[in-house]
């Protein structure tokens, strides 16, 4: 069975992951079907759960496959590591460069994204973070520090034409929120043109699968957060993938009012009334993702705008 | 006034704008409107050179955007 | 509220699709690069871009010269900031041009500067004298190197060459700017250097000589030094504006070879002709103040002044007015563009030398370049954009069309025998040129 830890995700707070991440793949059974090979990328174990009549060798050798995709999407685009993509595009603020076609294509994603969103996800809203730090405490900042840091966020304020980007000085690129689930979508591409068998990946709690295993379906516990951990939901999953937006203990309380670490980036304030957390199936991880994002953005509307796009959810208020 | 209390006047009008004046003047992530390509001072050099061919040749005066030598023998 | 309900639910599932095709998009795209392992951004860079402008102008003045003149440029900008410009430059002009001389009730008769008796011509009564068989070709080439320094300095050094049949130039420049207050000022400083070669046809003549004895001497050189410190400034997001001081100084050849000044007597008859002579040394000085302000998204416009005074008395006033003003979807516009100029006459111009008078000046010239006089320009162009070629993104085609009118100011006092004509005709030019960039 394969667990989502809300509590280990997106911890990417813990930012003091060195620029050599522990690569180190471990095998073990999971129940008496499967089993997993585990590794940490990006700040949360990920693990490839395949059947168990699947040899070792050959298991490792899949697992490595996954978790080398996974490395490699967190090289580059970590903001956290100085030979990242994004840390050169940080370092080439205020001259037009050409980025390759990968981080082009993630570009026009993030573009897409901020069009059909209505300016709501954008990747440029990661300098809000020197104004919250969202570590249950009840220190929110002045509102003079957050004004002062919004003329630095719009993605409009950049100019992108593939593959010429120019990058004002003072502003920030931020894939982590799109991050995971496209190495999710990138390591399940590799791995499914070398392996007909059944498998799931999941990265810390963003997860797609293949198909079912012979004994059933992939059988998904969501933790509810907050709450006792023994409380937790079963789904089934026969194929797709899993993505979660949430909260746990990134917050900020004061004066009885919670203030969610999901910021509008319109206002750089937290959207009020934001659920707890989302998790939304699509049919991609990168999908999932998103449409997770977006509801948590839409506040109170979360649950229509979930009901009104169709899609699965499970959401906790 | 003669041209040299004009410039001198110029020229400190300018330094006391330009370095007493921190108000003037744009945030990094504000230049939008000027990297467009019209705001350019140099947004039609062809035509700028063409015009100053033909105003070198047939007035007294030249330069100013630029040094004023001509390189033709057309005045 | 249903309703409200299944059209935002049709809304939602519009962008659900478009989201899902994004998301396809990114992912496919994904694959279809099949891409490895690759940790470093290999096919990244700095921009590196080539560029190529060119034009085709040509020139009508009303009954005088035309001209047709050729200009390509090309750019080149480089990863680490370098760029590269080169410029060649064709012109060729023929026609009629003034000699100096002043209109006359008579007929009068010249010689070419070659001296050669097919070329001599004769101007009619009352006309003004022009020399029709006026014909020059002229190349130039032109290159420019900038190279960042450090991220607020640049140099930029320059050359030029132009090469007619009776003149020869050389000029180097350098230059150096420096940004500072967050790039929203830059100082710069530049120097260059002119090197000119006259080989006037026929040889150059003495200066102030008599026209008829044709005393040519060989060939003549000029040299000119200038500087030029200036101020760009941004003033607001949508103003900014750019200040110059420049100081050019000319020595050596200045006159012009095949120009002449009429000696008339008290009856108002042309007696003769002198060749001009000017001083050997020139100083400008000039105040230049240019602004672009962006007035939307859509439209722009600019204001140029500049004042000049020279150690010859010439002092002049420009001010140029554009408004540039682009189509919704910003692939085409147009812009409107007007000039006024004045210039006061050079203390030794003369339109002729009355021979009655005793001359206190050695200096003297009656080119009406240095004369009193006001022009106007009044322009229009219109520029479109178009698909580009050969993996270029875009290009952009032009047709400029320009109307210059010059209308002398009389300084001098007409005599009374030549009252009637029309000594100052001035100046009527049309420019049209097509462009294209890519």
């Amino acid at each position: 069975m394969a667990v989502l830890d809300h509590e280990r995700q997106r911890d990417k707070v813990a930012g003091e992951a060195s620029n050599a991440p522990d690569e180190a793949l471990s095998v073990e059974a999971r129940g008496e079907n499967l089993l997993a090979i585990c590794f940490t990328a990006m700040a949360s174990p990920c693990e490839v759960l395949l059947p168990s009549t699947t040899a070792p060798a050959a298991a490792l050798e899949l697992g490595a496959v996954v978790a080398q995709e996974a490395w490699r999407v967190e090289k580059k685009f970590s903001r956290y590591r100085s030979d990242s993509v994004t840390a050169w595009i940080h370092e080439n603020r205020g001259t037009a460069i050409e980025v390759d076609r990968e981080t082009a294509s993630l570009i026009d994603f993030a573009c897409r994204c901020f069009e059909l969103s209505g300016g709501l996800f954008d990747v440029t809203s990661g300098v809000l973070r020197y104004a919250w730090k969202f570590d249950g405490s009840d220190r929110i900042p002045e509102p003079a520090a957050v004004e002062r840091l919004l003329p630095r966020v719009g993605f409009k304020k950049l100019q992108w034409r593939s593959p010429r980007l120019l990058l004002p000085d003072g502003m920030e690129l931020d894939f982590g929120g799109i991050g995971k689930e496209y190495a999710v979508d990138r390591a399940y591409d590799s791995l499914a043109v070398r392996c007909s068998d059944p498998f799931l990946i999941n990265f810390g709690g963003d997860l797609r699968a293949n198909r079912p295993p012979p004994h059933g379906p992939w059988q998904v516990g969501i933790e509810r957060p907050d709450t006792d951990r023994r409380a937790t939901m079963i789904l089934d999953l026969q194929h797709g993938a899993l993505a979660t937006s949430g909260d746990s203990r990134r917050f900020l309380l004061k004066d009885g009012v919670r203030y969610g670490h999901i910021l509008d980036p319109r206002t750089g304030w937290p959207i009020p009334d934001s659920p707890r957390s989302v998790t939304v199936a699509a049919s991609s991880c990168t999908e999932a993702g998103l449409l997770s994002t977006l509801a948590l953005l839409q506040g109170a509307r979360a649950r229509e705008f979930l009901e009104e796009h169709g899609v699965r959810y499970w959401l906790l208020q | 006034m003669t041209f040299k209390q004009v410039s001198i006047l110029c020229l400190l009008s300018i330094t006391a704008i330009s370095s007493g004046c921190a108000s003037m003047g744009v945030k990094p992530w504000q230049r939008d409107v000027l990297a467009r390509e019209d705001m350019r001072f140099d947004a039609n050099p062809l035509d700028a050179a063409i015009d100053d061919h033909m105003y070198f040749s047939k007035e007294a005066s030249s330069g100013g955007r630029s040094f004023a030598g001509g390189g033709c023998g057309c005045n | 509220m249903q309703l409200r309900f299944e059209t935002r639910r049709a809304k939602a599932a519009d962008t659900r699709r478009q989201l899902m095709a994004a998301s396809c998009a990114l992912l496919g795209a994904a694959a279809a690069r099949g891409e490895e392992a690759r940790m470093a951004p290999a096919d990244s860079g700095l921009l590196e871009d080539w560029s190529v402008d060119s034009a085709l102008a040509y020139y009508h003045e009303d009954g005088r010269i035309q001209a047709i003149e050729p200009v390509v440029n090309i750019a080149k900008l480089f990863a680490d900031g370098q760029a590269l410009n080169f410029n060649v430059t064709f012109d060729s002009l023929t026609g009629s041009s003034p000699n100096g001389a002043l209109t006359s009730r008579s007929a009068q008769t010249f010689a070419s500067p070659s001296g050669k008796s097919s070329h001599a011509y004769t101007t009619a009564p009352g006309q003004l004298p022009v020399d029709p068989h006026y014909q020059d070709d002229r190349i130039a080439v032109a290159g420019t190197w900038a190279l960042p320094l450090t991220r607020v300095d640049q140099l930029s050094v320059g050359a030029k060459l132009s090469d007619e049949h009776d003149f020869f130039s050389v000029t180097v420049d350098a230059s150096i700017a420096h940004d500072f207050n967050e790039k929203n000022t830059t100082l710069s400083f530049g120097i260059s250097e002119e090197f000119d070669s006259l080989q006037p046809i026929g040889g150059a003549p003495v200066a102030g000589s008599d026209y008829a004895l044709f005393e040519k001497t060989g060939h003549k050189s000029k040299n000119g030094v200038g500087a030029l410190l200036g101020v760009t400034q941004v003033v607001t997001r949508n103003w900014l504006f750019e200040f110059n001081l420049s100081v050019d100084r000319f020595k050596g050849y200045l006159n012009d070879p095949y120009k002449i000044t009429s000696i008339i007597d008290s009856a108002g008859n042309t007696t003769g002709y002198e060749f001009e002579s000017r001083p050997d040394q020139r100083t400008r000085k000039s105040a230049y103040w240019e602004n672009r302000v962006a007035l939307g998204r859509q439209i722009s416009t600019g204001l140029a002044l500049r004042y000049m005074r020279d150690d010859w008395g010439v002092r002049s006033d420009t001010a140029q007015l554009h408004l540039r003003w682009s189509f919704s979807n910003l692939d085409r516009y147009v812009e409107p563009t007007f000039r006024w100029y004045r210039q006061t006459a050079a203390n030794f111009y003369t339109p002729f030398i009355l021979s009655t008078e005793t001359r206190n000046t050695p200096y003297e010239a009656s080119d009406s370049r240095l004369g009193a006089f006001h022009a106007l320009t009044y322009g229009l162009k219109y520029a479109q954009k178009l698909p580009g070629l050969g993996g270029r993104e875009e290009s952009e085609l032009s047709l400029r069309v320009e109307y210059y009118q010059q209308t002398f100011d009389e300084r001098t006092a007409t005599p009374a025998a030549l009252q009637g004509l029309d000594l100052y005709p001035g100046l009527k030019a049309v420019l049209v040129q097509v462009g294209w960039r890519f």
